[in-house]
């Protein structure tokens, strides 16, 4: 605007001294006029005239750039008025409800899931025709309540031959643990229901995949029960950074039973005494619960290199009456030297009281070893999906209740896994049994495959 | 041979729950916040960590590093590809009870197993 102004002062400056000239002339046209003055006021007249001309074309460019201005500025505040009104909307559209979206999987509050396993055994005993001994299912149901919360049951659908002179076969469909987990802090967790005890870790660790022999050691299966109905608390305890820690397990549960009510050695049912009686009355057979627990250690020295040790046990009694104890001890320990060694032993030990034999001792133990032939780095086919393994395990004066009599056995296993995949396993193990149970083969060949899933 | 007495068995019961209860007593005092759900540190934090100090003194191991500890402990890896990640806290759940693994070190195999879930 200010620059409109000075153009039109500009204009007007040289047309008032040209007014001033003329009114000048009158005055002079009295006098004599020489013709040089007169050609210098023609050129000083045409010299003003063409600075009118061009100051005239100058002013209407700058009218022309100011008309351009103004609707540039009209355009400006039209593009404001626009962008204001799309941002009202926006703040009205916020003000609103979300609408919902499906949320991450992640962020879940709860899912259920199916792990498990699956076996096929061929065994051939020495004097006898070998067969396909059993097919096995243990699926393994999770359900997760919340951040929290879990509820896990497995189950074991096994078939099997019937026994000799038996037609046909039988099939056994067994709960192997049911339990509800709840995470209570991070160093405590409850479980309640059919537990899997911590006594030693392989009965917890004993899944068909996860064992690297088809059958379980001598011991085990004998001495020690593999579950039991009741509530326990675990956790674990890190100490430093490096991934060692401590964890504990304790835990009440009914504790094993009499077969017959008596307190004959032979009638010890370890895997007995769920609460509920044949006649349908809900009672401990004995009246006291069974107590135990496991303290364990996990020292890892790099990544894939460690030693895990353990000591556990578990007392109660086991007689209708409640006069004789049960007890067990049992000692663990793993180790692991890179991804291809596993060293892995337990010692078992047990005594209990009885009507008829008094204090019966029993014991056993089993190291095992096995090296993945990954290790030697061998350019063979087939090779690095090998595993070669080999275990050692007794039990000294073992009850057989059904003879009368105690017994002994050593066995010897050699054997070898082959890993079709990560989870498919094909697994041959070669025995060499000596004991006095007549009932035991002297050799064995067992045969599985097996799948985790 | 003699036979295996055994102590009153409503002294064993009120041993045991003594037990249990004072344990329970102490570690809750130990750790009062019930079921903190942040990890202190995150994998890739850790990863970090792990280039700046020497092996020797490493400040705190990997999700990576402490799934390859603990979960072939007792069986052969799985890629963590094979699930998604809520079927991995799931799992993940039931393998820190039954291998009784400290939480903190759980999260952190939980993390890492998410992070490079199926989906």
């Amino acid at each position: 605007m200010n620059k409109s102004l000075k153009t039109g002062r500009l204009t007007f400056a040289p047309g008032l001294a040209l007014g001033a000239l003329l009114l000048a002339l009158p005055t002079a046209a009295t006098a004599e006029v020489s013709d040089a003055d007169f050609n210098a006021l023609k050129e000083t007249v045409q010299r003003l005239s063409e600075q009118v001309q061009s100051l005239t074309q100058t002013n209407q460019l700058v009218r022309q750039q100011h008309e351009k201005d103004v609707q540039q500025l009209k355009d400006l505040q039209t593009k404001l008025a626009e962008t204001q009104q799309t941002a009202a909307d926006a703040e009205q559209a916020q003000a609103q409800p979300i609408p919902k979206v499906p949320m991450d999987e992640a962020t879940v509050n709860h899912n259920f899931q199916i792990l498990g396993d699956a076996e096929v055994q061929y065994v051939n005993s020495d004097h006898q025709n070998g067969s396909f001994a059993l097919a096995d299912f243990a699926p393994v149901f999770l359900y997760r309540g919340g951040e929290n919360i879990l509820f896990e049951a497995g189950f074991d659908a096994t078939l099997a031959n019937n026994a000799p002179n038996s037609p046909g076969y039988n099939t056994t469909f067994n709960l192997s643990f049911a339990q509800l987990d709840y995470v209570m802090n991070d160093y405590m967790t409850l479980c309640a229901g059919e537990l899997l005890l911590p006594l030693g870790t392989y009965a917890e660790r004993n899944a068909g995949w996860l064992n690297k022999f088809p059958d379980d050691p001598l011991a085990v299966d004998a001495l020690l029960p593999e579950s039991g109905v009741g509530a326990e608390l675990r956790g674990a305890v890190p100490f430093g950074d490096s991934g060692k820690f401590l964890n504990y397990s304790a835990f009440v549960v009914n504790g094993p039973g009499s077969a017959d009510g008596t307190g004959n050695a032979g009638s010890l049912d370890l895997g007995g005494n769920v609460g509920i009686r044949s006649d349908g009355a809900v009672a401990n057979l004995h009246n006291a619960p069974a107590g135990g627990g496991r303290l364990g250690v996990f020292l890892p020295f790099s990544p894939r290199y460690d030693l895990e040790l353990g000591i556990s046990g578990e007392v109660s009694e086991w007689d209708n009456a409640g006069s004789h104890l049960w007890a067990a001890g049992v000692l663990d320990a793993a180790l692991h030297l890179g991804p291809n060694f596993e060293a892995k032993w337990q010692y078992m030990l047990t005594r209990y009281g009885s009507d008829d034999l008094g204090l019966i001792r029993q014991q056993g133990w089993y190291a095992q070893v096995s090296y993945k032939l990954a290790g030697l780095n061998l350019e063979l086919p087939g090779v690095n999906n090998l595993e070669l393994v080999g275990r050692y395990d007794n039990l000294s004066n073992a009850y057989d209740s059904a003879n009368g009599v105690f017994s002994g056995t050593r066995r010897y296993s050699v054997g070898a896994i082959y890993y079709l995949t990560s989870a498919l396993l094909l697994e041959a193990d070669y025995e060499f049994i000596n004991s006095n149970d007549s009932a035991q083969p002297s050799t064995q060949l067992i045969l599985q495959i097996s799948y985790g899933f | 041979m003699t036979a295996f007495k055994s102590f009153p068995a409503r002294g064993r019961t009120i041993i045991g729950a003594l037990f249990i209860g004072g344990l329970a007593a102490c570690l809750c005092a130990a750790e009062p916040q019930a079921g903190a759900s942040a990890p202190t540190h995150s994998v890739a934090a850790s990863a970090s960590a792990t280039n700046a100090v020497p092996p020797a003194v490493k400040a705190q191991l990997t999700g990576a590093e402490l799934y390859s500890i603990h979960c072939n402990r007792c069986h052969p890896e799985r890629y963590p590809t094979e699930r998604t990640a809520a079927q991995w806290k799931t799992i993940m759940l039931h393998m820190q009870v039954r291998a009784n693994l400290p939480v903190k070190q759980s999260r952190l195999i939980l993390q890492y197993l998410q992070e490079n879930s199926g989906r």
